[in-house]
């Protein structure tokens, strides 16, 4: 199964920082995106020490010279691969929360994070806050992540209507976050990648200043990762770029058709 | 006077006060108390006064009643008893009534439910397992236990029946798929079913399975009985008890 990927963050049109932090590996096959929050530039801080510990923890596990140890308690029903994932995430909390409590300065800081790691056809997911992963396979668009927010919750308990909570005051208002508290519940989950599937992982930038069906549309309109990505950026920054923007697009190639890719997929058997 | 108080995460969303009729819950719009979530059955549970004591009755819900984290067929309730049905709770308010004897037989600690506390499906399992481990079976009902099951109608796969309890299911040859399928050219995911908080649901895979005849276009929720074809192979999903 072959894979391109393409990102990019920027900080919009309104804020100084940009508190968004992500790493594509398309040698691992993982990508990661976190966004930051705190004051005097903790934000940044928070999200590049996620980025970067999830990615380490991950590569160590891949490499598996002495893997290592796992953090938080294992998720039932989910493969080994993915827990690795969410173990990843439950170690950034630890570190950002630590790094918080030393530094006074620095007290408060927290972080979402979105991750994909990639096993053969298996996507596996983890996630811890507002940040978002969507899917784009066959013409329909669907979010795989369910938001850690207040209006997210409102919503699945039918207080508020998916159209009300778009324009709540308090969508800000998260339910859990990395680096608040010292352990933290990360969501995991597996999707099988099929050929043609588009992958999207956003910061809430994207998702709260471009519609749903702008942003599969795009996905549609730009077969090049990278492209996808940039477009994405400048149709957040159209819509007044009020927020730092981050987003990572992978894309699964189409599978070759036709009599010669027919048969030399018989002679190399699985994939 | 008694009353019940629905609570979502923290937030009243009504209260209902308990008079000489018995009070119904569920996804049914008609019910005194309407719950609309996919996890809640139409008719759940109710709730009544049977000489002097409440008295909570399960309707033979898919998805189970639980009072303080115990699944209950039919139990009597306390003051502050927290009755939970899917993420919902509903906390028993019998105010300025008489006080109401403990139940005797309630060997495990309940907590005590004033704040109503979150129970994802881990910590109710955990309760569930707890219970289980002091002896409590009679309050459990082993028996009405649901098991989503597959049970193979027709075509080559390598057993007859495969029960789910992974978030992800995956039909086909891939060395990752659960449900094997045979055969020279049977693809590597012919189909996923992915477990969500309210139910279980078909995608796409390499293949276009069919539900009950029709091609799915989506993810699509799987129900009771229906009948899922993947080329020749044909499963039917159950709930088993």
């Amino acid at each position: 199964m072959h894979i391109e990927s393409g990102a990019r963050s920027d900080v919009g049109r309104v804020r100084k920082n940009n508190e968004d932090s992500f790493r594509a590996e398309p040698s691992l096959e993982l990508f990661v995106l976190s966004d930051g929050m705190g004051g005097q530039a903790s934000g940044e801080v928070a999200s590049a020490l996620a980025v970067e510990t999830v990615v380490e923890h991950c590569r160590d596990a891949a490499e598996e010279n002495g893997a290592p140890e796992f953090c938080g308690e294992p998720i039932p029903g989910v493969s080994d691969r993915t827990n690795r994932l969410a173990s990843a995430i439950c170690l950034a909390n630890r570190k950002i929360f630590e790094a918080g409590a030393d530094d006074p300065a620095r007290k408060g800081m927290g972080a979402t994070i979105v991750a994909c790691w990639i096993t053969d056809r298996r996507l596996s997911l983890a996630h811890v806050g507002d940040s978002r992963i969507y899917l784009l396979r066959s013409g329909s668009f669907e979010q795989l992540t369910n938001d850690h927010s207040l209006v997210a919750d409102l919503v699945r308990s039918g207080i508020l209507t998916p159209q009300q909570a778009e324009v709540s005051e308090q969508q800000s208002v998260l339910t859990r976050a990395l680096g608040t508290q010292p352990a933290v519940e990360v969501d995991a989950d597996e999707q099988m990648l099929l050929a043609g599937d588009v992958v999207l992982l956003c910061s809430d930038g994207l998702s709260r200043t471009v519609t749903n069906p702008e942003i599969a549309s795009t996905l549609e309109t730009y077969p090049d990762p990278q492209k996808a990505a940039d477009h994405l950026i400048e149709l957040a920054n159209e819509n007044g770029g009020e927020d730092n923007v981050t987003a990572i697009v992978i894309r699964v190639a189409q599978e070759p058709k036709g009599l010669m890719a027919s048969l030399s997929k018989l002679w190399g058997g699985k994939k | 006077m008694a009353r019940l108080v629905l609570k979502f995460e923290g937030t009243v969303l009504k209260e209902v006060p308990l008079g000489t009729r018995p009070v119904t819950i569920g996804r049914g719009p008609d019910n005194d108390i309407p719950v609309d979530n996919l996890a809640v059955s139409t008719y759940h549970a109710r709730v009544y006064d049977e000489a002097g004591r409440l008295v909570v009755e399960d309707l033979n819900s898919l998805n189970g009643t639980f009072v303080n984290g115990l699944r209950v067929e039919r139990t009597m309730l306390n003051d502050g008893d927290a009755i939970e049905i899917g993420k919902h709770h509903i906390v028993v308010d019998r105010e300025h009534d008489a006080a109401v004897p403990l139940d005797s037989h309630r060997k495990v600690s309940a907590p005590k439910v004033n704040e109503t506390m979150v129970l994802d499906t881990k910590a109710r399992r955990e309760m569930f397992e707890m219970a289980a481990k002091l002896g409590e079976r009679s309050q459990i009902s082993p028996g009405r236990v649901h098991v989503p099951t597959l049970v193979v109608l027709g075509g080559r796969t390598d057993r007859r029946e495969y029960q789910l309890s992974d978030r992800l299911t995956v039909i086909g040859k891939s060395d990752m798929a659960s449900v094997k399928l045979r055969g020279w050219f049977a693809p590597n995911v012919a189909a996923q079913i992915h477990k969500h908080e309210d139910g279980y649901f078909l995608g796409l895979g390499d293949r276009v399975p069919r539900v009950n005849g029709e091609t799915i276009v989506g993810p699509t929720r799987l129900s009771d009985g229906d009948i899922i074809a993947i080329g020749r192979v044909r499963l039917s999903f159950v709930y088993r008890d």
